[in-house]
């Protein structure tokens, strides 16, 4: 119990760093920035409680936002990606796999985990494009951005499954 | 009684979901008024001294570039000033060092020298953490410079550190002028490219082409008069066809700042209270 919870800490606060120090300034072709912090939310217990699912994830978009100037943008997307999950992962995973297990490639095999996770970020993704423009004048760049985040995301998700292995 | 309860307990995080959601844009619109929020920013403590260790293992990454800046700057300078003691000694031919020092004071400025410790360029509002805060003496609305040119001015302060608004955020305006005239406009920024912004509301019978410098015009006294923002890129006119619109190649280089100073001007309160009460007594 009591070392779950450090494992989480853990996570947590290199996430949060790794954001904060390297991916925030990162701007590929000028739309596409990993949010890979998304990872953590995404790859909870399954069967973990909707409470601390939310909770988790309203504490780790504020952290990220404490460090990058936009209070409250990352905060929303990730409580509403939290809020998500459940009902995303129920959708994209086999049926006869076990109650308990942890979102990942090996649990869940290589497709349906792809597109699990697509879906989730293209939420948060949306979610934190239409925060930080915060107006519809420019639908197109707002688009591309959503679709930019969340193929490089995607990757760097992948990429940190497979070292993980 | 029991149906309540078991509602409550299958339903309840819809209530946490939504109460968390309503904090978070509880923080996104006091933001932008709220001067205790400085504690959410990366002004705060912890980000702040993170960011300091950050920037200064990236500061030595850059010492290569800015050393080449500092040389070519330096060799201006010297250029600069062989030229103007030259001048000094055929104008003005005894002690006249000691006033010219003490013209300078006159004006008003004292500079805090201070380290950019984050940065951002590609958002649609950028702000820049600067290592010194109001324990150095620096409040909010000071103008921020660098070698090359105008950064922006300070938005919030915390005991060491301080947020300030970067050129590159569509809240900043700043009135400039022609270095050959005093024409002047409003210096915005309209996102995407950090090496461009506009100059707004420009007469029409402005005289000016392109190429031409542009610099800080004194009248918002944050900066004092004739520091350099950039140069005339290209011309157009403004959506209303009363005013030009130009687009400006900024001198600064926002994707590599690191030493910065901070401006203060010790009349800029008189500056302010006179201009108010003369807009109260219209």
């Amino acid at each position: 119990m009591i070392i779950t919870f450090i494992r989480r800490f853990g996570w947590f606060w290199l996430l949060v760093f790794v954001q904060a120090l390297i991916l925030n300034n990162i701007h590929l072709f000028g739309y596409a920035t990993p949010f890979l912090y998304a990872y953590l939310i995404l790859t909870f217990d399954a069967n973990m409680s909707r409470y601390s699912l939310l909770l988790w994830g309203f504490a780790l978009g504020l952290a990220v936002d404490i460090f990058s100037n936009t209070p409250g943008v990352n905060a929303a997307a990730t409580t509403l990606l939290a809020f998500t999950r459940p009902s995303l992962l129920r959708l994209f995973t086999p049926r006869d796999s076990a109650e308990d297990f942890s979102p990942g490639i090996r649990t869940m095999g290589i497709s349906p985990f792809i597109r699990y996770i697509t879906f989730a970020l293209i939420i948060h993704q949306t979610a934190l494009v239409m925060l930080v423009t915060f107006s519809f004048a420019d639908p197109l760049t707002m688009l591309l951005k959503v679709v930019a985040g969340v193929f490089i995301t995607g990757l760097c998700i992948l990429g940190l499954e497979w070292g993980r292995k | 009684m029991r149906n309540l309860l078991n509602f409550l307990f299958n339903y309840g995080y819809w209530i946490l979901f939504l109460l968390l959601e309503i904090i978070s844009f509880m923080l996104l619109f006091r933001f932008n008024s709220y001067q205790g929020s400085v504690g959410f920013t990366s002004a705060n403590w912890v980000a702040g001294h993170i960011y300091t260790a950050s920037a200064n293992v990236s500061s030595f990454f850059k010492l290569h570039t800015i050393n080449t800046q500092l040389t070519q700057r330096n060799i201006e300078l010297q250029a600069e000033n062989k030229a103007l003691r030259e001048t000094l000694q055929t104008l003005m031919p005894d002690s006249t060092l000691d006033a010219l020092s003490h013209s300078l004071d006159k004006l008003g400025y004292t500079a805090y020298p201070c380290q950019v410790i984050n940065n951002s360029l590609n958002r649609p509002d950028n702000y820049i953490t600067l290592n010194k805060g109001a324990a150095d003496g620096v409040k909010p609305e000071m103008g921020v410079v660098d070698g090359n040119g105008i950064i922006g001015i300070i938005y919030l302060t915390s005991e060491h550190y301080s947020l300030a608004i970067s050129l590159l955020n569509s809240k900043s305006s700043i009135s400039c002028k022609f270095k050959q005239n005093d024409y002047f406009g409003y210096l915005k920024w309209k996102g995407r490219d950090s090496q461009y912004a506009y100059l707004e509301d420009l007469p029409r019978h402005a005289l000016f082409q392109k190429g031409d410098t542009i610099v800080t015009s004194g009248h918002s006294a944050v900066f004092p008069k004739d520091l350099m923002v950039g140069t005339v890129d290209s011309i157009s006119d403004s959506r209303d066809g009363l005013s030009y619109l130009l687009r400006i190649r900024l001198s600064t280089d926002f994707a590599n700042l690191n030493d910065a100073v901070i401006i203060s001007n010790k009349h800029q309160k008189e500056q302010h209270t006179l201009e108010e009460k003369a807009i109260q007594e219209q």
